[in-house]
């Protein structure tokens, strides 16, 4: 009998997480279980000896482990539960969905107890089987041909991946190629950042393993069996790169003069432009938006490499993994008008400094304001667009505009020792080496002044710096005759574009969020998809470099090591399988299909759902795992200690809609401790009788979410609307079941729904 | 002058104080000041006067209470400036104007809110917010022809046809004078009021 | 852009337009006439108290307190948007139903002042009115709008050199509702070019205080004037013949205080001051006595707006 199993239960305090929060004292007096155990870091190599220990001493048969998301860890506590089968263990979630998202500990341990409870009864209906081992295709896509997707692409290149490297502009290169000068903590000196930048350009232009579309972008992508179908969009170059040679004759004979987005618009280029001296592909490109079809470049063309009539193609792409490399944008001063960006030519971005500094810029490296003259005094306004709460700003440092800025300022003073340098910082963030750095910026007479300006205004010839002294505690106005703004960075248009599509989770400043910051600091939360650069956060070069290859190796170790799948997939009994199809043409996954005279299920795109059981005239399809009597026994779980007045609703979420909810708990935000969050293989799976069992049984309400992405989407909206239905019938109210979107990015929408869900069940429960 | 922390000093309670005052929409905000003087940068009385908002929240930070007997509190403008644009999400307009109320709870300030007991008399009796009169000698000495103006403003009115007339029915000066006794306002009014015409 | 109603208004009476610039209420309803904005004034409602809440003499329960009293007044007569005159007025009433939404112990004391004090039928619930969705200042419903502005043009203003100054209280205490931001205030800028005209945009101390930091002016007024004179002195720099404000208070520190500020600074001012439904409402032909109110104006409003063309249709 099930009922007799032993059962043993560990409570993870997860050093303070949980215990602060969950009295574990209060949940052990209330479990009734073979045996209890409790340590600080169950995850840690002294948990596994004492789960081991346990399973021995006390013969369990069942393992609960109450600690943090499945998520995190559901991979290590499979593993140590050795000997038992992996799948004979369940984790009860009461950090990420308890003590980070409730705050009244009373209520919170009782939750706490309700979700242990919950797994207890869930583990019992859980018999042993094994995972299924399934190898991925080796080719990889990266997204984003900056620095850290050109070393990320030549990383895996050199171990022999196949690459396909994609950017939408059109040459690769990125921010580095435009930066000028970069600095260097250890050397205490600036270096030529294209001089950097050339040799890993060249090695990956060379390399055969690696093709590079530019002028490309991602536009759809969907998985199946471990294979990202990507659907890449090309658009024209209205040049064809074998041909031309990069002469420049064309440039010569254009009528166009635009302003060169390369130098920040800070001079002017023709309709017909190479990005930059060393961009690749070596080729010109139309600018096709601003192009007066003169066609005096055709003429000029000796090669004959001119495609005036081009069109966009759309290119498919298979790869078994994705390194998102798109990078980031810079703070737009129009957000912060006080500092007369838009209004004076004089007040510039470091970006633009740069290009004004550098050798292959406007002013071919000097130091000039917008009259020709060198500046007498430069004021540079750190943390613009950072560390600023307020709209439109960003809460977070952006981590490189204070060694940027001394970087700048050593520049101006090495050729011209005559201007003054002063940088208004609130902080000077130099850690490690980089602290040298800033001996050395200071030693070059560079002064600095503690405060954060107010504005900027023109007064004659010169500008005025509104601050605050901090140190002296006085207002200043500051005579400058040139003012460099340190801009924020933040997400590309790029990386918001490819979360979505990707539907892989972003933090709330909108960068794509890594799977754990310590132990997965590349992954994302979608097997097989990785991040590197400052797509993920701002960073400097090093850091993206030191990334980017970190994600390469964890491509590799992806496709050398195979994807583990949980075995809750349909198996066919082919004895009594007439081969009708049936199941086939009910599949939304598609994973079924006739091969060798056999249904074959593809176990990597079978979810689970189990839409095709109910087609099965033959009743030759099961999807292991005894996956219905799990939901109920988790149900029963989960009421079976419910006391009066204490409000229970249940929340059915699959992978995506679960790792949602652990959003929530991981950015601190709350919900009621009324919801209650079963973790389910396929949304489809709760049937009619669970819902029916868990209102009849002491629930107050049913929350289902389903990702609009999933394929059985639609049909899971109809079943809940038939439920709904159903209840009406009884005489129920059928507000106490719904029916929500949910999406990795938007977990503060599903707070909010978890929020208004309850008060909603709450003034139902008033009225009754 | 050195400063000496005692082992039991809760410098922080004054801040949790202020964070718990009804009027403070800005949560801890106080808690997150990094000092980088923003509100200083910005601030009209900081550029003309001696009031330094950065200064203040140093001072409550530092469990500073003798900061409520300092006159420079009143020279804020009430503006909102250091409100609108503190990147930490602190308010020191807000707090400036807790710790007055702080300040008038204790006894401190009766002399800076006597000259506007006459807009509370005013509210009071007839349920009207008005300048009190007791400025009317500077206006009239500052503003050519505007007490002229006052004594014409009834015929200028009803050129333009305004109604309802600008004094409000009896019935609804009952209410109001009602609340403004059951606030324990009418109350803290006239202490200030005996207080400080005792005191001269 | 955010919602803005144009219905059920409740035009919320200032007490410094009643008695210092009764053109500005007489210019609101002649402007939202012609715009078709459904409004009604109430004698039942009274003052924000806004110049006693900032002398300190008001404290947050007497204020939200009397401010409880209003939005009963205005969801009785059916009309739960409350539009206001007066930057303060909008500052002071917002933040009321913020916190009277917010904070449950604010709400619960005055409800049971008022229960046991026989004014129960003043009790505000939570949620009664919210703080985005039913507390407008004018501008907000003349920008929602906008686009009927133009139709009704009389006159062409657009020769005079024009300022705007966004009062502080609109602009900077609720910044997150506040139409056009609050780091270059241009809500204003955007009604005038409506009518035809346009702005020198943005000038020296443009975001700055008018200087009245309410006891400052009476009390402090070498520090008050030496503010005003800041942005009194910007505005001559850049020759502007109007400057158009949104809130009273400062109108009556630039109106009434000009011809000091110029003595004491030395310089001759020569700024006219409009609201800036007064501003519309000359561009639409409002009568100078009968709606603008310019008898009211210290600064005589014919010393710069005169011999007005009417504008080819």
């Amino acid at each position: 009998m099930r009922d007799d199993l032993k059962v043993g239960v560990f409570l993870c305090e997860c050093g303070g997480n949980i215990s602060d929060i969950v009295d574990l004292d209060k949940v052990r007096e209330e479990l009734d279980v073979e045996f209890i155990g409790q340590f600080e870091n169950l995850c840690s190599l002294n948990g596994r000896k004492i789960i081991r220990d346990a399973i021995f001493d006390h013969d369990l048969d069942r393992v609960v482990v109450a600690a943090c998301s499945p998520i995190s860890h559901e991979k290590t506590f499979q593993d140590y539960v050795k000997p038992l089968n992996p799948y004979l263990m369940d984790m009860a979630n009461i950090r990420e969905q308890c003590s980070w998202v409730h705050s009244d500990s009373e209520r919170a341990t009782r939750k706490a107890i309700t979700l242990i409870n919950a797994s207890i009864e869930k583990v019992k209906q859980s018999d042993a089987v094994d995972p299924i081992y399934c190898q991925t295709p080796d080719e990889v896509a990266i997204i984003g041909g900056g620095i850290a997707g050109m070393n990320a692409a030549l990383s895996l290149a050199k171990q022999g991946t196949k690459v396909t490297l994609i950017e939408q502009s059109p040459s690769i290169g990125g921010h580095m190629a435009k930066i000028g000068k970069v600095f260097s903590p250890v050397k205490i000196a600036e270096e030529c950042g294209m001089c950097l930048l050339n040799p890993i350009l060249n090695e990956l232009v060379w390399n055969e393993n690696i093709e590079v579309l530019t002028n490309t972008k991602v536009i759809e992508a969907e998985r199946r069996a471990g294979t990202y179908n990507l659907i890449l969009e090309k658009s024209p170059r209205y040049i064809d790169t074998e041909k031309c040679i990069a002469c420049g004759k064309c440039a010569e004979a254009c009528e166009v003069e635009v302003p060169n987005d390369w130098n920040d618009n800070l001079s002017m280029r023709k309709a017909i432009y190479r990005p930059f001296g060393q961009s690749y592909p070596e080729a010109y490109v139309i600018d096709m938006d601003n192009c007066s079809k003169c066609s005096n470049c055709v003429k000029a063309c000796s090669m004959k490499a001119i495609r005036l009539r081009g069109k966009s193609e759309r290119i498919p792409l298979q790869v078994g993994s994705i390194i998102v490399a798109t990078g980031h944008k810079l703070f737009d001063m129009e957000k912060r008008p006080e500092y007369g960006y838009a209004r004076y030519d004089d007040v510039i971005t470091q970006s633009e400094l740069g290009r004004i500094t550098g050798v292959n810029g406007p002013t071919k490296g000097k130091l000039l304001k917008s009259n020709g003259e060198v500046p007498k005094r430069v004021v540079m306004i750190q943390c613009v667009g950072s560390r600023d709460e307020k709209p439109d700003g960003h809460k977070y440092c952006s981590k490189i505009c204070c060694t940027v800025a001394l970087k700048n300022a050593n520049i101006i003073k090495h050729k011209y020792p005559d201007t003054d340098v002063l940088i208004c910082y609130t902080d000077v963030r130099t850690p490690g080496m980089f602290e040298k750095y800033y001996k050395h910026t200071q030693e070059n007479e560079v002064r600095f002044l503690r405060g954060r300006p107010g504005e900027v205004v023109k007064k004659g010839d010169n500008y005025i710096v509104r601050t605050e002294d901090t140190l002296k505690g006085e207002f200043v106005e500051i005579e400058a005759d040139m003012v460099v703004l340190s801009t924020a960075m933040e997400p590309s248009e790029g990386t918001e574009e490819i979360a979505e599509i990707l539907n892989i989770g972003t933090t709330e400043d909108g960068f794509i969020k890594e799977s754990h910051p310590k132990i997965k600091p590349v992954a994302t939360d979608v097997q097989g998809i990785f991040v590197c650069g400052t797509a993920h956060e701002p960073k400097d070069i090093t850091d993206s470099i030191m990334q980017a290859t970190a994600a390469a190796a964890k491509v590799n170790e992806y496709n050398y090591g195979g994807v583990e799948i949980e075995p809750f997939i349909a198996e066919i009994d082919n004895d009594r399988c007439n081969l009708c199809g049936e199941c086939i043409e009910r599949c939304k996954y598609k994973s079924m299909s006739i091969q060798n005279d056999e249904i074959y299920i593809d176990p990597m795109s079978c979810t689970g759902c189990g839409k095709c059981l109910v087609g099965c005239k033959q009743r030759a399809i099961t999807v292991n795992g005894n996956i219905d009597e799990k939901i109920m026994a988790t149900i029963k779980g989960a009421l079976s200690k419910k006391r009066d007045g204490e409000r229970m609703i249940l929340v059915f979420l699959d992978n995506i809609g679960y790792t949602a909810a652990d959003n929530i708990g991981v950015n601190r935000l709350s919900y009621p401790e009324s919801i209650h969050i079963i973790k389910v293989i396929s949304v489809n799976r709760v049937r009619p009788r669970h819902i029916k069992y868990a209102l009849e049984n002491g629930a107050d309400g049913v929350f289902i979410g389903e990702f609009p992405g999933d394929l059985m989407y639609d049909e899971v909206e109809r079943k809940i609307q038939r439920a709904k239905n159903r209840l009406q019938e009884l005489g129920e109210n059928p507000e106490r079941i719904t029916f929500s979107k949910v999406y990795i990015p938007y977990f503060s929408g599903l707070a909010r729904k978890f929020n208004e869900f309850d008060a909603k069940i709450a003034e139902l429960d008033d009225e009754t | 002058m050195s400063i000496q922390q005692k082992i039991n000093d809760s410098p922080i309670e004054f801040a949790v104080q202020i964070i718990n005052d009804v009027k403070n929409s800005k949560d801890e905000g106080v808690l997150k000041c990094v000092q980088c003087g923003m509100c200083t940068s910005t601030c009209p009385a900081a550029r003309h006067s001696d009031y330094n908002p950065r200064e203040i929240i140093e001072r409550v930070l530092d469990g500073d209470l003798s900061i409520i007997e300092d006159d420079s509190l009143w020279d804020c403008f009430y503006c909102y400036t250091c409100h609108s644009v503190c990147p930490a999400g602190n308010s020191v307009c807000e707090v400036n104007q807790i710790l007055k109320q702080i300040a008038v709870y204790k006894g401190i300030g009766y002399d800076k809110l006597y000259e506007y007991l006459g807009f509370a008399d005013s509210y009071f009796t007839a349920a009207i917010g008005a300048i009190p009169e007791i400025f009317f000698t500077d206006i009239d000495r500052d503003v050519p022809g505007w007490w002229d103006f006052r004594q014409h403003l009834d015929e200028i009115r009803s050129e333009l046809e305004l109604d309802p007339p600008l004094m409000p029915p009896k019935d609804v000066i009952e209410e109001v004078s009602k609340i403004l006794t059951i606030t324990g306002f009418k109350d803290k009014i006239e202490r200030i009021r005996s207080a400080e015409e005792e005191s001269k | 852009m955010k919602y803005v109603p144009d219905k059920d208004i409740l035009l919320f009476r200032s007490c410094l337009v009643s008695v210092e610039y009764p053109g500005v209420e007489a210019s609101t309803k002649f402007v939202f006439d012609k715009l078709g904005v459904d409004y009604a004034i109430s004698e039942k409602q009274t003052c924000c108290t806004g110049l006693g809440h900032y002398s300190d003499v008001f404290n947050q329960i007497d204020t939200s307190a009397i401010g409880a009293r209003n939005f009963r007044i205005a969801r009785d007569i059916g009309r739960p948007n409350l539009v206001m005159m007066c930057a303060t007025c909008y500052a002071i009433n917002k933040k009321s139903v913020k916190l009277l939404n917010r904070k449950d112990e604010l709400r619960n004391h005055i409800n049971e002042l008022f229960d046991e004090n026989g004014l129960s039928h003043l009790k505000y619930e939570k949620d009664d009115l919210k703080p985005s969705e039913n507390i407008f200042h004018v501008v907000d419903i003349l920008y929602a709008k906008r686009d009927e502005i133009g139709k009704h043009i009389k006159y062409d203003l657009s020769d005079y050199t024009i300022a705007t100054h966004h009062g502080c209280h609109y602009c900077k205490v609720h910044y997150e509702d506040t139409i056009g931001g609050v780091r270059d205030p241009n809500v204003m800028d955007e009604l005038i070019k409506e009518c035809g005209c346009t702005t020198i945009g943005w000038y020296d101390h443009k975001r700055a205080t008018c200087g009245t930091g309410f006891r400052q002016r009476y009390s402090n007024p070498d520090l008050s004037f030496t503010a005003t004179a800041d942005k009194m002195n910007a505005i001559a720099d850049e020759d502007v013949d109007i400057l158009v404000h949104l809130c009273p208070n400062c109108h009556i520190q630039f109106d009434r205080y000009q011809y000091l500020i110029s003595e004491r600074e030395g310089r001759s001012f020569r700024a006219i001051h409009l609201n800036i439904a007064q501003f519309i409402a000359l561009a639409m032909g409002g009568d100078l006595d009968k709606v603008i109110g310019a008898k009211a104006h210290t600064v005589p409003i014919d010393s710069v707006v005169k011999d007005l063309k009417e504008v080819k249709k």
